[in-house]
């Protein structure tokens, strides 16, 4: 069975800093029961003044995913996990998210100070829509000993790399994400804009999967640039090892919005172990040393 | 340990696009001259806020219609670099011709998909001579013309606001009315100040927002009672 290696983190953009406003996107990675699938789950709360309470949505959004993990570690073939991926999981997930939002107006009705930031259009939106406070996105990559399967809903960048250092998106662009529009889980049909690939691993699985909040690949000047994160980062783990790049990361990241776009960047990354040549240094100089090392 | 991964770091271009009506009725009572000193007037209010915001690279350039079109400033230029060239008054409105040349400049390529929303600012003082609507629906068929923040500041009362309003395209927002250059000034100065501070800097916003606020629009700045008793146009 393959091993992986995970990392995550996250840093609140340059121009939110420049404006006081928090970090609004969020990041977790699951192990499902088990330990035989992994989760990892990126949300990027809008942030407009509708979606007052993205910061939270975005959070909301990524404990969805614990859910995905407890399906995993459930039987079933793969053309049940495909089948459940591709039409259930986006329904399922929008109503978890639903229900936790749901459950946060109850214990934290919205104040006549949020109101009062609305104009009238905004205060109307609201009342047809009373997730839209809580809007965010959601990216999931679901990696099992059998399969790998991504999620999209709106904006936002998943990266496979092969051994080879070939890079590729199992996602294509969704050309309606131009500019700063996105597709949301606030939206009314949510589920309906979600995007699944769902692939059977049958022979070696990605050396290296990357998923990040737009925020990263909009602070490239192209998308080859952006494309070379993932193939450096691949190349760094394999010559030196995880560590130097997790401690790295968040100082890479904060560079990258205060030269490049400004938005907060989150950025979630599951290596396969047998790639981290540093654990097999480790392992020789101390056996015990290189199960140490695993992040998850 | 290597250097920062990734390729060359970049902020992210936003275009703005005057598209002002040079046709021979803009000779009359000096409206030619006081929107030639309205935009160059407000250029350093623009630089101001450009520099405020060093994750937006503001690219400026201009198109001229009358008879035809063409771009009076082609090249999208560096807001700190970006000159104003007076512009003279002759020929008829052949807005339609202006707004497909627009149409082709907000095509992928040239323009990138990581760009902001670009404004688009249309200046006229009367109605098109030409098929408006065609050039319209040329815009309105990129992905970067409908997402575009589209002003419309109409000078004088023959202005014909209809169409201004289609350009907008959103019932919300009205054209604005310059019926004296005072008022011309207070508008190109809030189109490059306000409008431009929200485009820079947008938060994302659901799909399913109205067509054409996709960037929160400010309030318009109160007209004066000066203002009010002065019109000329």
């Amino acid at each position: 069975m393959t091993a992986w290696r995970t990392l995550q983190a996250s840093v609140r953009g340059a121009a939110h800093r420049r404006s006081g406003l928090p970090n609004q996107d969020a990041v977790r990675i699951v192990r499902a029961p088990g330990g035989q699938a992994l989760i990892l789950a990126l949300a990027d709360g809008h942030g407009s003044a509708r979606c007052f309470r993205s910061q939270v949505g975005a959070k909301l959004a990524v404990a969805s995913a614990r859910r995905l993990a407890r399906r995993l570690h459930e039987p079933a073939s793969l053309t049940q996990i495909k089948r459940w991926a591709e039409e259930q999981l986006p329904v399922e997930l929008v109503r978890s998210w639903r229900e936790r939002v749901e459950q946060s107006l109850a214990r934290y009705p919205i104040t006549e100070a949020e109101l009062a930031a609305l104009d009238l259009a905004g205060r109307r939106a609201l009342d047809a829509n009373p997730w839209l406070a809580y809007g965010t996105t959601l990216l999931t990559v679901a990696i099992a000993p059998t399969f790998v399967f991504f999620l999209q809903l709106g904006d936002g960048d998943i990266l496979t790399v092969s051994d080879e250092g070939q890079v590729d998106r199992p996602l294509p662009p969704d050309e309606r994400l131009i500019g700063n529009e996105t597709t949301s889980l606030c939206s009314h049909q949510a589920w309906k804009e979600a995007r699944v690939t769902f692939q059977t691993l049958a022979g070696v699985p990605p050396a290296l999967i990357l998923a990040a909040t737009d925020g990263y690949a909009n602070s490239f000047r192209d998308e080859g640039g952006f494309r070379q994160v993932a193939r450096d980062l691949w190349a760094m783990i394999r010559d030196e090892g995880l560590d130097p790049v997790q401690s790295q990361l968040k100082g890479w990241l904060s560079e990258a919005s205060e030269f490049g776009s400004g938005d907060d960047i989150t950025v979630a990354l599951a290596c396969r172990r047998d790639i981290d040549r540093a654990i097999d240094a480790a392992a020789i100089r101390d056996p015990g040393a290189a199960e140490g090392a695993e992040s998850e | 340990m290597a250097i920062r991964p990734g390729g060359e770091l970049a902020t992210r271009p936003l275009h703005f696009i005057w598209i002002t009506d040079r046709s021979g009725s803009m000779s009359t009572d000096g409206k030619i001259q006081a929107l030639n000193n309205a935009i160059r007037e407000a250029l350093p209010h623009m630089r101001a806020v450009a520099d405020d915001n060093p994750n937006a690279e503001v690219l400026v350039r201009a198109l001229r219609f009358s008879s035809g079109a063409e771009w009076h400033v082609a090249a999208p230029t560096p807001v700190a670099d970006f000159k104003w060239v007076d512009l003279t008054a002759h020929g008829v409105t052949d807005l339609g011709y202006a707004l497909n040349m627009v149409a082709e400049q907000l095509r992928i390529p040239p323009m990138t998909d990581r760009a902001l929303p670009p404004v688009l600012v249309l200046i006229s003082d009367g109605q098109p001579t030409d098929d408006f609507n065609a050039g319209l629906q040329a815009l309105m068929a990129e992905p970067w013309g409908r997402k575009a923040v589209r002003i419309a500041i109409a000078i004088g009362e023959d202005a014909d606001t209809e169409v201004l309003q289609q350009f907008i395209g959103h019932p919300e927002l009205k054209p604005l009315q310059a019926n004296n250059p005072e008022a011309l000034v207070r508008h190109i100065k809030w189109v490059s100040t306000a409008v431009l501070k929200s485009a820079s800097s947008p938060a994302s916003q659901a799909g399913d927002v109205p067509a054409g606020l996709n960037v929160p629009i400010p309030a318009t700045p109160v007209e004066t009672d000066r203002e009010k008793v002065d019109d000329v146009w």
